[in-house]
């Protein structure tokens, strides 16, 4: 074999790698998902193991969104209970054909966290400075045995990716609930090119992260 | 905007942006929501799900905080307390159900087949008792059978067939010392159902004395014993007629068997 040789046959080697620990980690979230599937049926039939197993998984991630939006602990824990005690309560009208549980979850998170937000008049400043959108003091981060580092890697990859005119206002409308109109009164400018930005940054995430949606 | 599409623009893709993104004023938000239960339109749903997955991944660039342990308690009595009695029971319960039914099931099934294996072992019971009953019988004919010819003294007659019935036979072994023949008979056909077979004694003087009213087998052969009346003593033939069914006082019928002394 010709020293040239090895270059290729590393690249080919890292590739089949690759390969294999993203058929892994796929394989991983399908069973993920079906046993999220399955605790959900469980929460419609009234068990109460299955709540208790869901929360477990999720806690700490619907909780972080829900921080992350309405600025403090006290808020958040009143939020996060309302979050699964919805989930609990409305476990038999869950649409698999809508999407995977952990994002049904997260869409009620984020929903009742926009709802307290509103409802206690808190709103933050929007700024083009994207430092000043993270909310509250982050509490020293704490990993979650549940939540994949590789997820949180490729989120983040595909967030620094996006142009900062489109990451702003998708985290304005996301973590803040502004509407397009709230957005382009915020940063001045046009609600066209706000609604543009919009799309495109969320076609940008989608692609990046299909693998994990 | 009531109506299904049948293709994805760059506006509906945009309204699908807003709507997942969270971006959409009240007003529109309704509107869109409205548009995607009732018209049931399946472009603009698959387009909305796979953007909401995009945007709830936005959860994952959070820095990770835990909620305090009060919360769980809080909501795992919340929910315990809705579980309404009749609502499923813990797991165990349902294992101990499972277990007592198939349990349950199982005795049922062995005891139907102890029953079964019972009523079967109690017929051949009853099959085997009647046929050592129907043994014991043949067995004390044969042993009377025997007797009868090894004792001393017997005298043997034979009888031949007649008319019809040359074919059959009968012998009489006539044991003197007690009084009492033991006749039997081959090949002759068993009596028409409204007929009788009639051995009759016949004495070298007087009217013939009815011995025995009797039927053959299926095979045409029967052993039968038979009493040899005190006025009986000498005699100079034994015949067998056929007769009316039952037997008749003095001989009517054609001779089927007939043998002198």
């Amino acid at each position: 074999m010709r020293n040239s040789e090895f270059p290729l046959l590393r690249t080919n080697l890292f590739t089949a790698l690759l390969s294999v620990t993203m058929s892994f980690e796929m394989a991983e979230d399908d069973r993920t998902e079906q046993q999220d599937r399955e605790w959900i049926r469980g929460m419609a039939l009234k068990d109460a193991d299955a709540l208790d197993a869901f929360y477990t998984r999720y806690n700490r991630l619907a909780f972080s969104l829900v921080l992350r939006i309405v600025g403090n602990r006290e808020d958040a824990e009143d939020v996060l209970t309302d979050v699964f005690w919805q989930v609990w309560q409305q476990a038999s009208r869950y649409d698999a054909s809508r999407g995977k549980p952990v994002a049904w979850l997260m869409t009620i998170a984020r929903t009742r966290a926009i709802d307290r937000l509103r409802s206690t008049g808190r709103h933050e400043v929007p700024t083009s400075d994207p430092d000043k959108h993270n909310g509250p003091p982050a509490a020293p981060a704490q990993p979650d045995p549940f939540v994949q580092t590789d997820t949180r890697k490729a989120v983040h990859e595909a967030l620094q990716s996006l142009q900062e005119q489109q990451r702003i206002p998708l985290e304005m409308a996301y973590f803040q609930g502004m509407s397009h109109t709230e957005i382009a009164a915020a940063l001045g400018q046009p609600l066209g090119t706000v609604k543009d930005r919009i799309r495109t940054g969320i076609m940008h995430l989608r692609k990046r992260l299909r693998p994990y949606l | 905007m009531n109506m299904r599409h049948t293709e994805l623009t760059d506006d509906l893709q945009e309204r699908a942006s807003l709507y997942a993104a969270g971006a959409m004023t009240d007003s529109e938000r309704l509107e869109y929501v409205r548009h995607l239960d009732e018209d049931q339109c399946s472009v603009c749903q698959a387009e909305v799900k796979e953007l909401q997955s995009a945007m709830s991944m936005l959860a994952f660039s959070v820095p990770s905080s835990s909620p305090s342990a009060t919360v769980k308690v809080r909501l795992m009595q919340q929910a315990r307390q809705a579980v309404p009695v009749s609502q499923p029971r813990p797991a165990g319960f349902r294992w101990l159900q499972w277990t007592t039914a198939i349990i349950a099931l199982t005795s049922v099934a062995v005891a139907l087949s102890l029953m079964r294996t019972n009523t079967e072992l109690r017929r051949e019971t009853d099959a085997l008792k009647s046929r050592i009953a129907r043994l014991e019988v043949q067995l004390g004919e044969q042993q009377t059978i025997i007797a009868t010819l090894t004792r001393a003294g017997v005298r043997v007659v034979d009888l031949a067939g007649q008319g019809t019935n040359t074919q059959a036979s009968g012998r009489i072994f006539w044991d003197q010392s007690r009084k009492q023949w033991l006749f039997s008979v081959r090949n002759l056909p068993p009596a028409p159902a409204d007929k009788s077979y009639q051995l009759w004694f016949v004495p070298k003087k007087g009217s013939p004395i009815s011995a025995r009213v009797f039927n053959t087998e299926a095979d045409g052969s029967i052993t039968v014993e038979v009493p040899v009346p005190d006025n009986v003593t000498d005699l100079n033939a034994a015949a067998v007629t056929t007769e009316p069914f039952g037997g008749q006082p003095q001989p009517t019928g054609p001779f089927a068997l007939l043998g002198a002394m």
